[in-house]
């Protein structure tokens, strides 16, 4: 009789618990399938438990984050409790707060206040300042004012685009950097403008561009 | 805090704070501290704390001098009173020994005064050279050697400092000096010219006439009054030094709301938002309103890309808004108002959050205030970013929390508006010209300006302008005036094409029309409009089809989608510019525009829709040739105009070193599809 040894041992899985995620362990499962052409009874139980106990650890932490939100939302929503047409300044706190507006938060703002998901996601989609995607962990944003792209803000954009592969709006594939272009930050006196993290840099040259891609890409960053 | 009382301001108004004696104002506003203000100031606190000088250093918002930030004023006892531009953390220490210890200016960073003087009423101690001829041969240098060198001549040297200025405020004049503390400011100095002044002017204390500039500055400050001045975040600087609330205390006090709004009559002072409806009746209509409530509103909105003044006054003199907005309040019976700034604008936010709070801690908001009865409250929106918010329903709509989509008038606002209430909207700078007003009279104001256009306005140049800044000018001022005098004309000596007021509403004005005086009616004329006071110069690089289809993409992109001549009909324009712009427009293309853009204006709901045709058919009015070429042209015009374009923007730019060039090959330009 074959005897079938165990890829790891129960205990090292157990030790391992923290670090294997869902995909390993499937991966785990279709080798053990095309090395024995089926998966052992014990095997399979053992991986069924380690899925199992990833998950309640999932749903704990999604409990965990309703509970968040919840109070988060409501603190917002007490704050402008007394105000009439406070949807607008709830919503840029709760920008403020996360960087763009979560789904979940919305559709907890929705019971909170009493109003429809529809009619804030009117006041979302309505407004240029609000997102509904996560932002990177870097922000790059061109500004396309008037005053900016007569002094050749369109090359900016498109050096920008071609350094990061990315268009306006959207965030590299490594979640590191977010491209924007905006309306007009007001500094026209040094045109063309570029906002780099939040630090405002004047008469920006399409040759400085390489520069401060390279250093956002050394600042370290989590991704939001 | 005490809460302030009648008798308080009026101690204030007979006892102004004095200056302290020496000080350094470092210029903090949005476009300062991004040109790196806020390390100039850390640098010049650092070099204080190492060398004490008895000098204080204080935080003010800003003069207007983009184009030189970061800007620091300086005075010191026995020297005048100086901007300095375009400083750097590295010279703090230098500014300090300099100025300070040695009583010397520092070359290359003075901005020279715009109050001229016409006598020489105080020995000259410093002399301020530069040479504001053509661009391409700088003779500054030679002319401080010949200074310097005719003063060791007289034995002067030890005395008189030459110093090469960073700007002097008169341009196209050949050299010009200015002579230090009194400001006498002579042109077209030429090289025999040198030992003239030197003796008569310098040593002997007399003017000489032939060379003297008598033009007094084309500016007349009202709006930006203290802009630069005070401290933004300070109210016992306001009301020390600014003649802070003295306007509210005599509105309350001694006037009734009737008479304010009369006072207001005889300023004839017409909104700043762009439209021009006389202020002074929106309040009446407003007040006349029977209703419990009734509201006034702050549109701090600036969706104007290129305009940046009502920032730069809510930065820089958040108080002033805030006096005026009372004011308002009083005079139209409203005990609630609301200011609704872009979100975009997180510094003008912030410090109108803190005039608010200091405001309500010293009892000028709440119940009671000043213990006339009146009471008055002020909250803060935030805009998200949508132009059409700027438009007045649109704009209460965004305010109740609502999507800013406009809705059709009458009835307007000052009937039905904010909750059904009678509420006004008047712009930032409309609210800050009202202490004015009120303190030195309506006549006073109406002494500046035209027969229809009263008083000053206020506006931010920029573009291809040689100093951007912002210019306050009585109306009237010729835009030929403003950009070239006030601002030094066209950035590297180039060509003048046109100027565009008014952004994404407005229209061009060519460079034949640059004589014409600015007002409401004459730039109504000519297809622009005043707007909110956004000037951009271009030169003869800027194709006119290209600023149009800038500004129409715009005015598509920000169009709420309500009604049908804006949505489509701004939409169907687009892809006819977009065509033309390819070489492939047809002969026909012109007369349907003029059709699209007649529909928009007559059938569009709101401002919007009715203005956003106007850049497109001021380029089609003025400069229509340009437009024929592209279509005559075909696809191999329209390619030779865009390599064209990005030739011209490439060679205008500085060279760039080596090193950073191979790191970067030049952009490749991007086919549009």
């Amino acid at each position: 009789m074959k005897t079938i040894p165990a890829p790891h041992g129960p205990d090292t899985s157990a030790a391992d618990l923290k670090n294997i995620d869902e995909v390993s362990l499937i991966d785990l499962l279709e080798k053990v399938e095309q090395k024995h052409g089926f998966i052992p009874r014990d095997i399979s139980d053992e991986v069924a438990r380690l899925m199992e106990v990833k998950l309640e650890r999932l749903r704990r932490i999604q409990g965990k984050l309703d509970t968040t939100i919840r109070r988060d939302v409501q603190q917002h929503v007490n704050h402008w409790r007394n105000e009439e047409g406070n949807l607008i300044m709830i919503l840029h706190a709760i920008q403020n707060q996360h960087g763009y507006i979560p789904r979940e938060v919305a559709m907890e703002l929705s019971r909170e206040l009493g109003v429809k998901l529809a009619r804030i996601y009117e006041v979302i989609t309505f407004y240029h300042y609000f997102k509904l995607q996560p932002p990177g962990a870097h922000s790059l944003t061109v500004c396309n004012g008037t005053a900016c792209y007569l002094k050749g803000s369109g090359d900016l954009i498109n050096e920008v685009r071609a350094q990061l592969g990315i268009a306006e709006g959207q965030t590299t594939p490594d979640r590191q950097i977010h491209f924007d272009t905006v309306r007009c930050i007001g500094c026209c006196g040094m045109a063309p403008a570029m906002v780099v993290d939040g630090k405002t840099c004047g008469h920006v040259k399409t040759s400085d561009l390489a520069g401060h891609v390279a250093t956002l890409r050394a600042r370290k960053g989590v991704a939001a | 805090m005490n809460p302030l009382t009648r008798q308080d301001l009026a101690n204030f108004a007979a006892q102004p704070t004095p200056d302290p004696t020496e000080w350094i104002r470092v210029q903090l506003d949005t476009g300062g501290v991004a040109a790196g203000a806020e390390t100039v100031y850390t640098a010049l606190q650092q070099a204080l704390a190492e060398s004490p000088r008895g000098c204080e250093l204080l935080r003010t918002g800003s003069v207007g001098y983009s184009f030189a930030d970061p800007v620091v004023e300086v005075q010191a006892a026995g020297m005048p009173r100086v901007h300095y531009g375009a400083l750097t953390p590295e010279l703090a220490p230098t500014l300090l020994a300099e100025h300070f210890g040695a009583h010397r200016l520092l070359d290359d960073h003075v901005i020279a005064t715009r109050r001229r003087g016409l006598v020489l009423d105080a020995t000259v101690t410093h002399v301020l050279v530069g040479d504001t001829g053509a661009a391409d041969v700088n003779k500054t240098e030679f002319l401080q050697f010949s200074f310097r060198e005719e003063l060791k001549r007289r034995g002067l040297a030890d005395r008189v400092q030459v110093v090469r200025a960073l700007d002097l405020g008169i341009y196209d004049e050949g050299a010009v000096v200015q002579l230090l503390p009194s400001a006498v400011t002579y042109t077209n100095v030429l090289a025999h010219d040198v030992a003239r002044i030197v003796t008569e002017s310098i040593d002997g204390g007399r003017v000489i006439d032939d060379l003297l500039w008598k033009m007094p500055d084309k500016q007349v400050r009202i709006v930006l009054r203290h802009c630069g001045e005070v401290d933004p975040d300070s109210l016992e600087d306001y009301l020390g030094r600014a003649q802070g609330y003295q306007a509210l205390a005599k509105a309350l006090f001694t006037l009734t709301p009737e008479q304010v709004i009369a006072e207001m009559k005889v300023s004839a002072l017409r909104g700043r938002g762009g439209a021009g409806f006389p202020t002074w009746m929106k309040w009446q209509l407003t007040r006349a309103q029977p209703s419990t409530q009734h509201y006034v509103i702050c549109n701090g909105d600036e969706g104007d890309p290129g305009a940046f003044m009502d920032r730069s006054v809510l930065e820089s003199d958040p108080h002033t808004v805030l006096e005026g907005m009372m004011i308002a309040a009083f005079a139209m019976g409203a005990s609630m108002g609301y200011f609704y700034i872009r979100a975009e604008y997180p510094k003008a936010v912030e410090r109108i959050q803190r005039a608010l709070d200091q405001a309500r801690e010293r009892g000028l908001l709440g119940r009671n205030i000043l213990g006339s009865g009146f009471d008055f409250d002020a909250k803060i929106r935030l805009g998200a970013g949508a132009f059409v918010c700027g438009e007045e329903t649109a704009l209460i709509a965004s305010i109740e929390g609502r999507r800013g989509s406009p809705s059709p008038r009458p009835p307007y606002p000052s009937v039905r508006g904010l909750w059904g209430m009678p509420t006004a909207i008047n712009n930032v700078e409309t609210l800050a010209i009202v202490p004015a007003i009120l303190l030195r009279g309506g006549a006073w104001y109406a002494s500046h300006g035209t027969e229809t256009s009263r008083g000053t306005k206020v506006f931010a140049v920029t573009g291809k302008v040689r100093n951007a800044q912002l210019v306050e000018v009585p109306m009237g001022t010729t835009l030929r005036e403003i950009v070239f005098e006030v601002c030094g004309g066209v950035l590297d000596g180039k060509e003048i094409k046109a100027v565009q007021t008014g952004g994404p509403s407005g229209g061009v004005i060519p460079n034949s029309l640059l004589h014409t005086p600015v007002s409401y009616e004459t730039l109504l004329q000519l297809g622009s409009i005043m707007g909110s006071g956004g000037m951009l110069v271009m030169d003869q690089s800027d194709s006119m089809v290209d600023v149009a289809k800038f500004y129409l993409r715009f005015c598509v992109d920000e169009s709420c989608g309500k009604c049908a001549p804006c949505r489509i009909g701004g939409y169907q324009l687009q892809q006819v510019l977009d065509r033309i712009s390819r070489g492939r427009g047809a002969p026909g293309d012109l007369a349907l525009i003029h059709r699209i853009c007649h529909a928009m204006q007559k059938a569009s709901l709101c401002g919007l829709g009715q203005t956003a045709p106007n850049p497109v058919l001021s380029t089609l009015r003025y400069f229509g040739e340009e437009y024929q070429a592209f279509i005559e042209g075909g696809p191999s015009y329209a390619r030779k105009m865009s390599r064209v374009a990005s030739v011209a923007t490439t060679a205008a730019k500085p060279p760039v070193d080596p090193g950073s060039a191979t790191r970067s090959p030049i952009p490749v330009k991007e086919v549009s599809p």
